[in-house]
């Protein structure tokens, strides 16, 4: 039995796997009581992570996670649209260019760009939303583009033979045609998304949100709530990543990927 | 069998396709015409054989208008402006010759039945002849089951059918189809023999083109045979593609009858010229 734990491409039966899972879990949490036993630790023990909840929760944890998960909604929102209409056009000759160049923009480093936008700006939302648009706009593109170009040429001709002009072409087989692809472009940026929010919101420090809860708390180096936050903003991306996934195989039947 | 031609229904001249640059079809001439028989409607079934890579695709697609050639012409007939007496030719447009591709390409997001509405678009028909004429060909085809499925829930053959009906539905006549055997069972193999027989019986202006590799099933279904090959032009062998033979079938009085002897004689024939070219 152990010999085909450790065999390379050995397929278990079915509750093996499950128990394989369960078991690493076990680990990891029998790991982390036991380094957290003693009287000095790195980490904090669980007990103090379980105070770091309660006390998240009474400086407002809900309301932070709202205002947060507003904001990633809000920005995702518009800079999806600027994306699809951006990357929709890029088929045409003449914003092919275009297309390329804003996604090649991915590069730049997020701080330096920030302060350009505090000119345009007066409210610390509307700042934090523009920075978060422009910058998940370069992901988004590159990704898009990347599932214009995985379409087969075959897809075109096909349309093509049907008698459809161009315009047509590019309605049905680009945009209907991989519409349930965008959400999984969205779910497959969402780490680096998530990560942007909440770097954002410690920068140009608004309404609060995760981000502002994550810098109070370093500061004042309280490890069982770092720790409680970093665990609440790991579980609620996850919960994101679900739920888009969720979305797009209930919105799109034939969408088996 | 006794046959008349007609008038012409293909023409192809000079025509050749560069990608890059790069020669890949040269110099193909040929000429098909409408054949009537008499008490059977009989369209044209046409083979293209040839050995892999030597442009098959590629003339289909200058044939179906997906690809300019880079030199010479292909007229089809303009059937809106064409009466019996006088036959006008148009340069082939997209659309106007159906194509099955190898793959058998549909749209990913529709089901039969919205795949067939869409290729039925443009047509004049009533919204209600429409979609009794997609009920027909759905349950004529055999597709009654999984009308309502998207591609990839359907089987290889059923997605071929699918395509080749979208195409009969949007296109006129004429019907390319690109290796429409490959990777097919016994089974699905006599259903696409049986479609291009249904295509032919439909109209007596239906044409079929299609490739294969497999030499006795084009001896066993087409009228006309062409096999494209690279030649061998004074003792040396080119590397691009053109017309290497060219088999009339209803000439060498085979065409539309069991298959016999003088077929097995032509594949033999056929399998020559295409292992040398
Ligand atoms: N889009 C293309 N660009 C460049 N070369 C191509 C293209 N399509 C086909 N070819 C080349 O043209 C030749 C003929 O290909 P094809 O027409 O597919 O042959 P066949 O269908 O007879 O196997 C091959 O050498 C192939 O590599
Ligand atoms: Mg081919």
């Amino acid at each position: 039995m152990f010999k085909k734990l450790i065999t390379p491409l050995e397929k278990l039966k079915a509750p093996f796997n499950l128990y394989i899972i369960v078991f690493w879990l076990l680990m990891v949490l029998g790991v982390w009581f036991a380094a957290t036993s003693g009287q000095k630790h790195l980490i904090p023990s669980p007990a103090q992570v379980f105070k770091g909840f309660s006390d998240l929760f009474a400086e407002g944890l809900v309301t932070h996670v709202g205002s947060s998960l507003a904001l990633c909604f809000q920005s995702v929102l518009y800079s999806i649209i600027v994306s699809l209409i951006v990357v929709y056009l890029s088929p045409l000759p003449l914003l092919k260019p275009l297309a390329a160049m804003i996604s090649k923009f991915r590069y730049l480093p997020l701080t330096g760009i920030t302060y350009y936008f505090t000119v345009f700006f007066q409210t610390a939302r509307g700042m934090q939303i523009a920075v978060l648009v422009v910058f998940m706009s370069t992901f988004f593109i590159t990704s898009l583009l990347s599932v214009i170009k995985d379409i087969p040429n075959e897809e075109f001709d096909h349309a093509r033979t049907l008698k459809c002009s161009r315009w047509e072409t590019l309605w049905e087989v680009i945009v209907k045609g991989r519409l349930d692809y965008v959400f999984d472009v969205l779910r497959q940026n969402l780490a680096i998304v998530w990560m942007m929010i909440v770097t954002v919101e410690s920068i140009l420090v608004a309404e609060g949100g995760l981000g502002v809860l994550i810098k109070n708390n370093d500061k004042f180096m309280n490890h069982g709530k770092i720790f409680a936050l970093q665990i609440v903003i790991l579980i609620l991306g996850l919960l994101i990543d679900v739920f888009l996934n969720f979305c797009r195989k209930s919105l799109f039947r034939y969408s088996k990927f | 069998m006794p046959y008349s031609i007609k008038d012409t229904i293909l023409y192809v001249e000079n025509l050749s396709v560069a990608y890059d640059g790069k020669v890949i079809i040269k110099d193909i001439n040929f000429t098909e015409k409408d054949i009537h028989r008499e008490d059977v409607v009989t369209g044209q079934v046409i083979a293209i054989l040839g050995r892999s890579g030597r442009g098959k695709s590629t003339l289909f697609k200058a044939l179906t208008g997906l690809v300019k050639p880079t030199s010479g012409q292909v007229l089809i007939r303009d059937i809106k402006n064409s009466t019996e007496t006088d036959i006008k030719a148009k340069m082939v447009e997209e659309g106007d010759v159906g194509f099955v591709d190898q793959k058998y390409t549909l749209f990913r997001n529709k089901t039969i039945l919205q795949a067939l509405k869409f290729a039925l678009r443009t047509s004049n028909l009533s919204e209600a002849e429409k979609q009794s004429k997609i009920e027909t060909y759905i349950k004529e085809w055999g597709l009654e089951k999984v009308k309502n499925q998207y591609p990839n829930e359907l089987s290889g053959g059923q997605r071929q059918r699918t395509a080749v009906i979208e195409q009969i539905f949007s296109s006129g006549n004429y019907m390319i189809m690109d290796e429409p055997f490959s990777g097919l069972d016994v089974g699905n193999v006599e259903d696409v023999k049986r479609s291009i027989h249904k295509i032919g019986e439909d109209h007596t202006l239906n044409t079929v083109i299609f490739s294969t590799h497999d030499i006795e099933l084009a001896v066993s279904l087409a009228d006309s045979i062409y096999v494209i090959g690279y030649p061998t032009i004074n003792g040396k062998l080119e590397n691009y593609g053109t017309i290497v033979g060219h088999f009339d079938l209803k000439a060498m009085h085979i065409a539309w009858q069991k298959f016999g002897a003088s077929h097995l004689q032509l594949v033999e024939q056929i399998k020559t010229l295409m292992l040398n070219s």
